[in-house]
Order: structure tokens, then C-alpha cells, then sequence
């Protein structure tokens, strides 16, 4: 019906949004969204081919793959809406409807040049929201945040261009690892997975961006690439580890960190951990587990990083060590956070539940124990960290003496509506599971796996409580913890900058010694020229005179000669 | 010292509360566990009482291992210095 890219009309909208007055603007917002959405209908195939330089563009190609993140895509841009309803500055609303349009349009890009572009897109208008934050701090966080969107960019480029050479195509589609192609284009995705010690642009910005902005970049980014690896490079078993390591570290960082927009930033390169095993174990059971946990993972992790941007935008600090007891003036934010952290624990009834099964199983019946015994320790530590350290230091805990108002109307309906999203998911998996990539018959809820799933957490949760009361647990100290930008934060001025300083001094003393050099030569000349073996110094009159006279001479001789 | 007020009081009072229902819950899942037949996808989980044991101990192995990564990577707020 509608063969306009998904995502387009979006970006298209951001050019007038600055324009348009406040309330308006957003129901504008809401109808882009809308009829975004309408472009979904089209059905799988390729809708818009553009033939550029004797090769084509594919800018709409649609498929079981990338259904379900466009509907997710467009679900979570609504609730970005409507949970920034109330802030009345164009700028985040002009780069958050940019952003998830350019990501929605990158989804359904054919061919890795479209996909550059989206990809690009993403980068560059992603950044605002980190910008808008305003201040020293946000400012540099963004600019480290652009140079690796767009590094990831360029090594997308450079792998398209490898490839086509290799191929004569610039089609995207399963790739395999081998080729100088596509180990760029891996890498690229891996730098926007957040793959290990390539993802500490993901903790550095995302707690920097402004309350709407976290919860966007939270949304669209990551899973843009969790998609391309899933059409990229699914079945590709060096992503099993590299997903099994992600689920694991940022566990350890998320339990010491204090500031808890970046306990859930780490999180969610835990659960990006979970989506990546999944795409390398490759089977249709993991691929729909990769899509399950995607589409789930969007809806609680924007429910967590809503609820902790209501409590920034009241309290004016996410840090556990000033929290506290708000359980008392904001009820309501704290009942949809537990609905997130239940979530992202899988808690049965629970979206997470539902879509973490999947991803367990396939790991089970392939029979990777070392890889499911991983993941179960991270299932642990997710609890910990998301779906007790968030609620607990926050709403309960101790007294942090704060009396604020609860979150503004516009935020607990965007919170409820995500909270609903949650349960439903949780409660209807059947029904969830019919948009996922390949027809299954799977059963979440069987007595065994309830039990199990239960243990798991009822034992984490007690673990908690002992390591409380025992005083074991580590206290919140306002701190900086250092993860993997570190390397090009510190160590590499650390290293560069000598480096730099001798290059610069070299450079200096070179300069200075060639200055040196023809002021002598200079003074040399001028020396040699005032010397009487120079020859007669000749005032200017007797040359003009002298120069008269030989030009005559020459004309005479001329006119002679005939 | 930390002032007393009637938060403090209750959040005392819930913290106990929910550490009784959680007591409750494990006592009632370990009694689950010898009447519904659990079985996981490896064969490791068939070990009774599996998933609890090791949720337990992997979550005190993260913390202190969160607690020893600390001395390693715990800087100052300001350590990058750009606030």
C-alpha cells in the first residue's frame, strides 16, 4: 500500500517540528510516528529500489526480521513522546523523532550503502540528546560518543567497499566472517553492539544525555545493531563467547557503580550479552530468542531508564549514595520501576521471562553447559544489579530525607504504558511470539521451569539480603569506576602525549636550526656582497645612468644590423 | 550518625517484612522442589536444588567480586576531571 521507507516520514517531520507550538508539536510527532508505522503494512518484499551509478539502492526492503523491530521501533519512539511531552524545548524532540526514524529506516535498508547512511544518521543525530544536557561535561562526552559512531561508520564503509570488490554486490545479507569485508563490517556492528572493551562509549554517554535522551538512546542504537548482526552474521560462533563475556563483566561494574543511570547502562550491555549468544548460536529457536529479548529488552529497559529520569527530573540526582526512601512521594514511579526491574529479571509473568526462556533453551539444546552456566550466573547478577540494586537504593534503603513531588502526569503514563507492555508480553507469550521471525511451538510456563526460574531468583534475592545484613554488601561511594574508554580517555594521552610533546619539541628544534640556518646564509651573502673583492658598491643614480646607456647602446647595435 | 525519622522507622520495618515473605518463599520452593519434577535443559540442573545453590553463590561471587574490582578501578568523582 505505502512504499515509503519506514522511518522516512519521521525524519522528514523533525525539519518542521522546531516550528511548530508545544502541544502540537507532540501530536504531530505522534501522527509522523503513525503513519511511519502505516509503511509497515507493505508487506515483505522490496518496496523502493533506486538505481544509482549502475547499482541499486534498496531503501525499503521488508521481511520477518525486520517487522518485529519496526514495530518495536515505532512503539518506542510513541512512548518517547509522550514521556518528554512535557519538556517544551524543540531540540531533543527534533533529534529524538530524527533519531528513531533514521534507526527505523536503517532496519529496513536493503544494501550496506543505505545502511551507512541510516547508520550515519543515527550517529549524528543521537548526539543531540547528549548535547542538550548542557554543560563541559555533556559536551565531551559527546564528542567521544560522535568520533565512535562515526569510527563504527567508517569501517562500515570501508567493509562495503571491501566487499564489493570482493563480490560485485553491496547487498546485505548473511555474511561470513573470513574476508576483509566483512570482518570491517563486524567490527562496525560489534562497536554499536557494545562488544567487549569496544563498548565504553555506551556507560561514558548514555548517563550524560538529558532525562528524555537516555531513555531514547537506551531504545534504538544497540539493537539497530543487534539487528544487523542478526541479518549479518547469524550462526557465527565467535559472537557465542564474545555475547557469554558481555553478559558477564558488566555485572561486576554494575554492582560498584553509583550512579544508576549507568547501573543501567551497563545492564543493558548485560542483556545486549544475552541477544548476542543467541544470533551466534544461529538456530530459528535463538533467532527468535535474539528478537524476543530485543523487542522485551526495549520496553523494560525504557521503563527503567524512565522511571530513573522521573527521579533525576524531581530529585536532580540519580546517585544511589544521595537516594532513598522516595517510595513515600513517588509511588507511582516506584511501582512501574519494579514492573522494569521484575521485567529484566524474568520474573514469570513478566516479559523478560518469556523472552530469556527462549534464549536459554536454545543454548540448552545445543548443548553449550559452559555457555548456559554463564548466562545463569548473569541471570543473578541481572537481578542484583537491575532488579534489586535500582528499586532498593532508590524508593527504599535507607532515608535520603527528599520531599519532592511525584512524576509529572505525562511520565507515569508513558511508564504505564510500558509497564503494560511488560505484563502483557509476560502473560500472552503466545501471542507475543507469533510476530517473531520463525513460526514456533514453545511452552515458557511449564511447573519445571517456574520452579527453577523462581529458585534462581528468590535464592539471588536472599543472597542480597545476607550480604545487607551481614554489612558485606559494598557501599555506595560517589566514585568514578573506569571501564574501557579509559583506554582512549587516559591511557592514550598518557601515552600520546609524550609522544606528541617530543614530536612538537623535535619539530620546534628543526624549525629553529633551518631559521638559524639561512639567517647565516643571509648574513653570509650580505657580508660577502659588502667585500671590496665584490667589486665596486654602485649608488643607484650611477646605475640608472649605466642602465640608460646600455639600453641605447643595444637599441644602436640593433638598428645596425638591420 | 544518621537521623532517625518515621521513614527511617518504616523502611526498618518493611526491610524486615520482606526479608520474612522472602525466608517464606525459599522455604516454600525448596518444598517445591521435591514435589514438582524439575528438570532443566542440562544435565547439571537436575542436581536438586541446582538453581538455588547456584544463584546464591554466583550472586555472593559477584558482589565480592565487585567488592575486589574496586581497589582496582575506583577512582575519584572527578578523576577524568571535566565537571
Amino acid at each position: 500500500m505505502i512504499d515509503l521507507t519506514p522511518g522516512l516520514v519521521m525524519m522528514l517531520a523533525a525539519f518542521v517540528v522546531p516550528f511548530i507550538p508545544h502541544h502540537i508539536r507532540q501530536i504531530v510527532m505522534l501522527g509522523a510516528i503513525a503513519l511511519s508505522a502505516m509503511s509497515l503494512s507493505a508487506g515483505e518484499g522490496f518496496h523502493w529500489i533506486v538505481p544509482v551509478l549502475g547499482q541499486h539502492l534498496i531503501l525499503h526492503h521488508a521481511d520477518n526480521l525486520t517487522f518485529p523491530f519496526g514495530v518495536i521501533f515505532h512503539l518506542a519512539a510513541a512512548l518517547n513522546v509522550i514521556y518528554g511531552w512535557h519538556e517544551r524545548k524543540p531540540m531533543e524532540h527534533t533529534a529524538g523523532l530524527a533519531y528513531a526514524g533514521a534507526a527505523i529506516a536503517a532496519v529496513h535498508a536493503g544494501d550496506l550503502i543505505s545502511l551507512f547512511i541510516w547508520w550515519e544518521a543515527t550517529a549524528v543525530t543521537s548526539v543531540f540528546l547528549i548535547l542538550a544536557s548542557g554543560g563541559e561535561r555533556a559536551k565531551n562526552a559527546a564528542m567521544r560518543y560522535l568520533l565512535v559512531q562515526v569510527a563504527s561508520g567508517v569501517l562500515l564503509i570501508a567493509g562495503a567497499a571491501f566487499l564489493w570488490q570482493e563480490t560485485g554486490s553491496w547487498w546485505f545479507g548473511a555474511m561470513e566472517l573470513g574476508s576483509v569485508g566483512t570482518w570491517c563490517i563486524f567490527l562496525a556492528f560489534g562497536i554499536k553492539a557494545a562488544f567487549p572493551f569496544l563498548n565504553g562509549w555506551l556507560q561514558d554517554a548514555y548517563p550524560e544525555a538529558t532525562v528524555i535522551g537516555t531513555v531514547m538512546l537506551s531504545a534504538f542504537t544497540t539493537k539497530l545493531a543487534i539487528y544487523a548482526l542478526a541479518r549479518g552474521f547469524a550462526g557465527t560462533p565467535e559472537l557465542i563467547w564474545i555475547g557469554a563475556a558481555m553478559t558477564a563483566f558488566p555485572v561486576f561494574f554494575a554492582v560498584i557503580e553509583n550512579d544508576l543511570r549507568r547501573v543501567l547502562s551497563f545492564s543493558l550491555n548485560n542483556q545486549l550479552g544475552f541477544m548476542i549468544v543467541a544470533i551466534g548460536i544461529g538456530t530459528e529457536l535463538a533467532i527468535n530468542g535474539a528478537v524476543a529479548h530485543a523487542f522485551a529488552h526495549i520496553i523494560y529497559k525504557s521503563l527503567l531508564f524512565m522511571s530513573m529520569g522521573a527521579v533525576l527530573y524531581r530529585v536532580g540526582t540519580v546517585k544511589a549514595s544521595e537516594l532513598g526512601g522516595l517510595y513515600r512521594c513517588m509511588p507511582m514511579t516506584m511501582v512501574f520501576c519494579i514492573i522494569g526491574a521484575m521485567s529484566i529479571s524474568a520474573f514469570p509473568l513478566f516479559s523478560g521471562f518469556v523472552a530469556k526462556a527462549l534464549i536459554m533453551s536454545a543454548t540448552g539444546y545445543e548443548g553449550l553447559v559452559v555457555i548456559y552456566i554463564i548466562l545463569l550466573a548473569a541471570s543473578a547478577g541481572v537481578l542484583h544489579h537491575s532488579g534489586i540494586k535500582i528499586p532498593y537504593f532508590t524508593f527504599f534503603g535507607h532515608d535520603g530525607g527528599h520531599d519532592v513531588k511525584e512524576a509529572p502526569v505525562n511520565m507515569l503514563i508513558a511508564m504505564g504504558l510500558a509497564s503494560v507492555f511488560c505484563i502483557g508480553i509476560g502473560v500472552l507469550p503466545q501471542l507475543f511470539y507469533q510476530i517473531l521471525p520463525f513460526a514456533i511451538d514453545y511452552q515458557p510456563y511449564d511447573a519445571s521451569h517456574i520452579v527453577g526460574q523462581l529458585q534462581v531468583l528468590i535464592f539471588a534475592m536472599l543472597a542480597f539480603v545476607f550480604l545487607m545484613r551481614s554489612g558485606y554488601y559494598p557501599p555506595e561511594i560517589r566514585s568514578t569506576v573506569l571501564n574501557a574508554d579509559w583506554f582512549y580517555r587516559r591511557l592514550a594521552p598518557m601515552i600520546l602525549g609524550p609522544v606528541m610533546r617530543g614530536v612538537l619539541r623535535l619539530a620546534q628544534g628543526l624549525d629553529g636550526l633551518v631559521i638559524r640556518s639561512a639567517r647565516t646564509i643571509i648574513a653570509g651573502v650580505r657580508y660577502l656582497s659588502h667585500l671590496p673583492m665584490a667589486g665596486p658598491v654602485i649608488p643607484g643614480p650611477a646605475a640608472l645612468v649605466q642602465l640608460g646607456v646600455l639600453t641605447l647602446l643595444l637599441i644602436l647595435i640593433y638598428v645596425a644590423h638591420g | 550518625m544518621k537521623k532517625i525519622t518515621e521513614t527511617s522507622i518504616r523502611l526498618k520495618e518493611m526491610g524486615a517484612w520482606m526479608t520474612l515473605i522472602l525466608f517464606g518463599l525459599g522455604v516454600l520452593l525448596i518444598v517445591l522442589e521435591f514435589i514438582v519434577h524439575r528438570h532443566g535443559e542440562t544435565n547439571l540442573e537436575d542436581i536438586p536444588l541446582f538453581p538455588a545453590f547456584y544463584a546464591f553463590g554466583s550472586s555472593v561471587f559477584v558482589v565480592i567480586g565487585g567488592i575486589i574490582l574496586r581497589k582496582f578501578i575506583m577512582r575519584s568523582e572527578d578523576y577524568y576531571g571535566d565537571d
